[in-house]
């Protein structure tokens, strides 16, 4: 007969409300660069379509039709979750553990070739480099915003965050497809606590455990717990 | 005869028969402007066979293969020139929508007379 967790296990673990978080950060402050951009020649431009843990978010470009005016060129992000480790030699193994998880935040940009008005053509190749980097820039500058710190989440819970990696996808020479779409992924590394489920703790050992706080003058101070269980 | 041309003859059923065989109207426009009507092969099909792999993959792929010798207004070829125009090929799918493309890449045979243009979204 074994010990079973009592509770039914609902809600999210923090590495689901992290990936919707940055997702949220990323579409709320695209939004708001569209309002910011009223004055600006074409508004649009600010303008990135936000989607999680899809497998082939960019499929609306395989098929649009390039003189629809109706059409959506904006660049399309999706963000996924990919992995995270658990370094030993951080938190414990009751209740909580410092996760270093890795969410990649993939950037698609899509654009055709045209005329441009005048002698010449504006080659969609390059366009859809371009729409793709826009959206590399927009995406990197909210993430690292200095209010994006913590990823406006509890700062006890969510440590840091840092951009390990910002690698295209170059277009094959060989495949030739009708579109212009061009890929990037950027590795975003966030460091967050997972607890673990409430647990009967009432047979282990004593635990010594220190918290430590920030207290509203800035100044750091350490709380620690003698001769009581953990909550 | 010599076999070569009689190849380079047959295009007129292979690629330029447009009653009795898949040739299908095809509109070219030179850099310059200039505009040709005239039947050849055109396809316009969502698979690319991906170099790594070898596996079909989703994308569209649109090609169209013109016999040369029927060419007036000059051979296809990409323009990545961004200060100058490129070459444009129009034609209708089977429910008749018409398409307009840029010609990205271009591989003529000229030991047969066929030129083979593999062709890239273009904004009218």
């Amino acid at each position: 007969m074994v010990d079973t967790i009592p509770a039914l296990m609902t809600g999210e673990d923090n590495f689901e409300v992290v990936r919707d978080q940055i997702a949220g950060l990323i579409k709320a402050n695209a939004d708001e660069q569209v309002i910011l951009a009223a004055a600006e020649p074409d508004p649009s431009l600010w303008e990135l379509r936000v989607f999680t843990e899809r497998s082939n978010a960019w499929e609306q470009f395989v098929n649009i039709d390039v003189n629809d005016a109706a059409a959506n060129f904006s660049p399309i992000v999706n963000v996924w979750f990919d992995r995270s480790q658990f370094p030993g030699a951080t938190g414990n193994t009751v209740d909580y553990q410092r996760s270093s998880s890795t969410f990649n935040i993939d950037i698609v940009g899509f654009a055709s070739s045209a005329d441009d008005g005048g002698t010449g053509q504006i080659p969609g190749d390059q366009e859809a480099a371009l729409v793709n980097q826009r959206g590399i820039r927009f995406v990197r500058r909210i993430l690292m915003a200095a209010e994006n710190r913590h990823l406006q989440l509890d700062r006890t819970v969510v440590g840091n965050r840092w951009i390990q990696s910002i690698t295209s996808f170059q277009p094959q020479l060989d495949s030739n497809p009708a579109q212009q779409i061009v890929g990037s992924r950027i590795a975003f590394t966030v460091e967050f606590l997972e607890f673990a489920p409430s647990a009967d703790l009432s047979n282990l050992l004593e635990e010594i455990r220190i918290d430590v706080h920030r207290t509203e003058d800035g100044e750091i101070v350490l709380q620690q717990q003698f001769g009581e269980s953990p909550p | 005869m010599n076999l070569r041309v009689v190849a380079e003859a047959d295009l007129a059923f292979i690629l330029e028969d447009g009653v009795y065989g898949f040739g299908w109207p095809i509109n070219v426009v030179n850099p310059d402007g200039a505009s040709q009507g005239l039947t050849g092969y055109s396809a316009d099909i969502e698979q690319l066979i991906d170099d790594d792999t070898g596996t079909a993959v989703t994308g569209r792929l649109a090609t169209a293969a013109i016999r040369i010798k029927t060419l007036t207004i000059g051979l296809p070829i990409a323009i990545a020139d961004a200060t100058k125009k490129p070459w444009l090929i129009t034609f209708d799918d089977i429910n008749g929508t018409e398409y307009t493309f840029k010609v990205q890449d271009s591989a003529p045979d000229r030991a047969l007379g066929i030129v083979v243009v593999t062709l890239e979204l273009w904004k009218s």
